[in-house]
């Protein structure tokens, strides 16, 4: 009975993908294991000792509370690690929340660099830009926060208007707009006269909301994690991914813009407005992607520095892998987005701690981001092992009494021949010939 | 070890298992030198599997492949090809941006240092084509050619490679009745110089024309091999379905009322090619009749049905449904009074990725009983649809929450006909509505719309099959090139007759003929 439920809790679907996901995770760091590894031994100045702390440190990064007396590195729960992690965390969310939402709806929204950046424009401007002794400063973070997302929806909208009305691929157009959104960015805080704000003894060209009094509340979390960057954001991110979840899943909105996404042509039979879904998915796809980064610079912790965004923020394309490992789903993208600001923690540990840098956790999370591609692979892979499985054991008890109902693939002209054909039982002509007499 | 063994390929006990399915059970096919074969069953019978044996594409695990009484082994394509088995596959292996010629030749190309030595295939080509009667044109590029002649290309390509054993695998699925005559033909031809041919089909009509000996499968397990000239097609199909099986559509005299669809001048432009699909086309449908639109595949009849449902916009004309002009109207808003059973299931009928339940309220998730205030009423979602799965018999694994990929064509079909009857619409149109289906399925849908009639709703059916264009119609329109060329009562009008207005060859006054 208990092995009954266990099995059909591991034959879930959903299992199978976290499962897999988790899968991608493990090569992921022990190829990054192996770097270090290999780093080390080639290198004169790392000894056996400090490749091992480095493996360690891959691993547990963010327990690593630095060293003891003795000089060795010590483990334990480390509230700053945690709390920078929660805050690096939550502008991975949003774009990977923005990723996932649109493959949820059949497109690939590689335009979350673009529409982050936009979002980054706006929000700045508009902290820095309504001065907070006339407007109260909390009001003012909120118009920023708003006008963040609605620049990541109108940036993200751009894709896919050209998508709907003119059938250009959303990746094409998205990546354009990337670049557009990278210059257009530098020409706006170019010309404005946001370029001569300093704050302290900082040079200009950086901007940080707290020189006009702007930053997310901390709702106690600076308490719980002290010493850290932490802040409301991230339980901002949290409801937002919450907010999605129950947008796509429960909703006749989200049913729409699934529909449109699985099957454009059936959703158009259907009498639903494909169009109009495509741009609003891109639309809350840009928006999400907008709001992440609102809620990055808003923080009242970070700087942005304007005239070095000739690139595009790697936080929107790691929106993809984080969407990705977490399968599309909106509450697993919380999970996958810590994980990966938990990493960037490990490669903080290491540059502080060992002869290493940081690098190496970009290693591991390209190996990762190639895995999280394959995960659909090893997804297959574990679930061929049990329907292996699943056969011998359906066989065998066809063989017992004599009945199994074999309907062959030629019917199922919808899938490749190892998707069985449930129906058809036994008793399927009995029935209906009973029916009809 | 005779000289001149009675069989040139013999499949003895084969098995082949798919996961979950046992798709051909220790079947045993004989197959003599000269003759036609015909291999019978329902979808899902195994058919398609037992050909995919023989010509290498699955491993079975268990029986042995005998040709000329010796064992060979069949582990992919090319050795069916060396011993000389071909196969014409219902979805044809042609490229299309490829002339006639190259497909021919493709994978068995002659060639002189390297050089293809085209000059020589194509004498050989074109003395095959002119011994069996197959013309085509070598040098047009096989986009731009008819489904026949495309079959043809196919035929030839077996011929060209030297085949003996040639595999028809629903050869007549594309074809109209002239052409399926022809290659009726064809086929008597080859068995009359020796090459043997396997059949594939669940059209009793052909197999009893053309086949010298039938094998029939049901349910993965072979039902029995008989002689044609000592069956009939009755008895055929009781084996092919398991139980008595009614050929004939029951039905009585249509009782028309008013007019529920009327089209005028309706013009639709089309996606393929510069020329208007639908040219100037008008007719009506009243209530408790059945009207079908006949034609040859690609004669406008697809976009016909995209202009009054909406799925493509008319550039003239007017449609008028239950008295209210519906021209320009949304796909929505003519759902109201319209209910449609697509022509393509995989493309319009169903999101294949969605679980049944959500397939069934496509159109009808925004009603009150389904949703509160924007939030999706799933209870209410799941007892509907369980409602319609006993209603209409829909098989499927897991019930309401079944992947529809998962399912049979049949009763994805099935599941589309229960979702478009049960909405109870004025006007039902049905494009091709048992395409792919088995008898028994045919069976059920035909009753189904028939019932719909006897209730009082209009049935607008377009199909390719003249066997249903005759069994259910009470008014036949007959479509050639975007236009209607005939109507005809079909107690009035033969399979011939309807035949020669399709392809094109005559033509009249729309509603001259029937009175």
């Amino acid at each position: 009975m208990k092995n009954g439920r266990l099995s059909e809790f591991a034959g879930r679907d959903g299992t199978r993908t976290v499962l897999a996901s988790i899968v991608s995770i493990l090569i992921g760091l022990v190829v990054g294991a192996i770097v270090v590894l290999i780093v080390g031994l080639t290198s004169d100045n790392i000894t056996l000792t400090g490749v091992w702390e480095g493996i360690r440190l891959i691993f547990a990064g963010i327990f690593s509370t630095g060293r003891n007396a003795a000089g060795g590195l010590s483990f334990g729960f480390n509230p700053t690690n945690v709390g920078n992690m929660l805050f690096r965390a939550t502008p991975v969310i949003m774009t990977g929340l923005s990723v996932a939402m649109a493959f949820k709806t059949g497109l690939f929204n590689i335009g979350a660099p673009g529409q982050y950046l936009m979002g980054t424009m706006a929000s700045l401007m508009l902290a820095l830009g309504i001065p907070s002794d006339v407007v109260p400063a909390g009001l003012v973070w909120i118009i920023a926060f708003l006008g963040g997302i609605l620049a990541g929806a109108v940036w993200g909208s751009i894709p896919g208007l050209l998508k709907a009305l003119l059938n250009i691929n959303e990746v094409i157009a998205c990546i354009m707009t990337n670049w557009i959104a990278a210059n257009v960015v530098t020409w706006a805080f170019d010309v404005s006269n946001f370029k001569n704000l300093a704050e302290n003894t900082k040079a200009s060209y950086v901007y940080r909301t707290t020189y006009n009094g702007v930053q997310t509340p901390k709702f106690g979390l600076d308490e719980l994690f002290p010493g850290s960057q932490v802040n409301g954001g991230i339980l901002i991110a949290i409801v937002m991914a919450i907010l999605i979840y129950i947008l796509m899943n429960k909703t006749t909105l989200g049913y729409e813009l699934r529909a449109c996404g699985s099957n454009r042509h059936a959703a158009r039979y259907a009498g639903i407005r494909d169009k109009r879904n495509i741009v609003l998915s891109m639309a809350i796809a840009g928006g999400l992607s907008g709001a992440g980064a609102a809620l990055y610079y808003l923080s009242g912790n970070t700087e942005f520095f304007w005239n070095t965004y000739q690139s595009l923020p790697d936080t929107g394309f790691n929106g993809i892998p984080v969407a990705l490992l977490a399968a599309n789903n909106p509450i697993g993208v919380v999970f996958t987005g810590i994980f990966m600001s938990m990493l960037d923690i490990a490669g903080l540990q290491l540059t502080s701690l060992t002869a290493y840098n940081e690098y190496i956790t970009d290693v591991i999370i390209a190996v990762i981001v190639y895995l999280s591609a394959f995960s659909l692979v090893i997804k297959t892979l574990i679930s061929g092992r049990r329907k292996k499985k699943a056969v011998e054991v359906q066989t065998a008890a066809a063989v017992e009494d004599g009945s199994s109902g074999p309907a062959g693939p030629e019917a199922a002209d919808s899938g490749p021949p190892d998707v069985p054909d449930p129906d058809i039982p036994e008793d399927a002509q009995s029935r209906k010939g009973g029916a009809e007499a | 070890m005779a000289a001149q063994p009675e069989y040139i390929i013999e499949m003895l006990h084969i098995t082949k298992e798919f996961p979950g399915i046992v798709a051909n059970d220790d079947i045993t096919l004989r197959l003599r030198k000269g003759e036609i074969h015909a291999l019978l069953g329902e979808n899902g019978a195994g058919k398609s599997t037992l050909m995919s044996v023989l010509f290498g594409l699955y491993k079975p695990e268990a029986g042995e492949i005998r040709k000329n009484g010796e064992v060979v082994r069949i582990d992919d394509p090319n050795d069916a090809t060396a011993l000389g088995i071909g196969m014409v596959h219902q979805h044809f292996k042609l490229i299309d941006v490829f002339t006639v010629l190259d497909n021919i030749i493709l994978g068995a190309e002659s060639t002189k240092l390297g050089f293809l030595q085209r000059r020589e295939a194509r004498k050989k080509v074109e003395e095959l084509s002119e011994r069996y009667g197959l013309h085509v044109d070598l040098d047009a590029k096989v986009e731009s050619i008819t489904v026949g002649m495309q079959q043809r290309v196919e035929i030839l390509k077996m011929l060209y490679r030297d085949n003996e054993i040639l595999i028809f695998d629903e050869p007549t699925a594309v074809l109209t009745p002239q052409e399926i005559d022809e290659l009726m033909e064809t086929m008597r031809g080859f068995a009359r110089e020796g090459k043997s041919i396997l059949f594939i089909s669940h059209k009793l009509n052909e197999i009893m024309a053309v086949s010298d000996r039938v094998t029939v499968l049901r349910k993965g397990r072979c039902v029995g091999t008989v002689d044609t000239k000592d069956t009939n097609k009755q008895a055929l199909s009781n084996m092919m379905v398991g139980r008595p099986v009614q050929l004939e559509v029951n039905k009585s005299p249509a009782r028309p009322g008013d007019t529920v669809l009327s089209v005028r001048d309706l013009t639709v432009p089309s996606r393929i090619h510069k020329k208007d699909a639908v040219h100037n086309v008008s007719f009506d449908v009243r209530s408790g009749e059945i009207v079908c639109v006949a034609g040859i595949d690609g004669n406008g009849q697809t976009e016909l049905v995209y202009g009054i449902t909406g799925l493509e916009k008319a550039t003239a004309g007017h449609i008028d449904l239950c008295g209210h002009d519906i021209s320009h109207a949304s796909i929505r808003h003519r759902g109201e009074n319209m209910s449609h059973i697509p022509e393509d299931r995989h493309k319009h009928g169903l999101i294949l990725d969605f679980t049944l339940e959500q397939n069934l309220v496509l159109q009808r998730y925004k009603e009150p009983r389904f949703q509160r205030m924007g939030f999706i009423d799933r209870p209410n979602i799941r007892q509907y649809a369980e409602h319609l799965i006993e209603q209409y018999d829909v098989r499927s694994g897991q019930g309401p929450v079944t992947v529809v990929r998962s399912m049979s064509g049949g009763n994805q079909q099935k599941a589309i006909v229960a979702r478009e009857l049960d909405r109870d619409k004025a006007l039902i149109v049905a494009v091709q509505p048992t395409r792919g289906l088995d008898v028994g399925a045919i069976e059920y849908i035909h009753s189904q719309l028939v019932a719909e009639r006897d209730k009082g709703h209009a049935v607008l059916l377009v199909s390719l099959e003249l066997d249903e264009v005759m069994s259910l119609s009470d008014r036949i329109l007959v479509m050639y090139e975007g236009e209607i060329v005939g109507e005809f009562d079909p107690k009035k009008v033969t399979v011939e007759e309807l035949g020669l207005y399709m392809a094109g060859a005559k033509r009249g006054n729309t509603g001259g003929e029937s009175a």
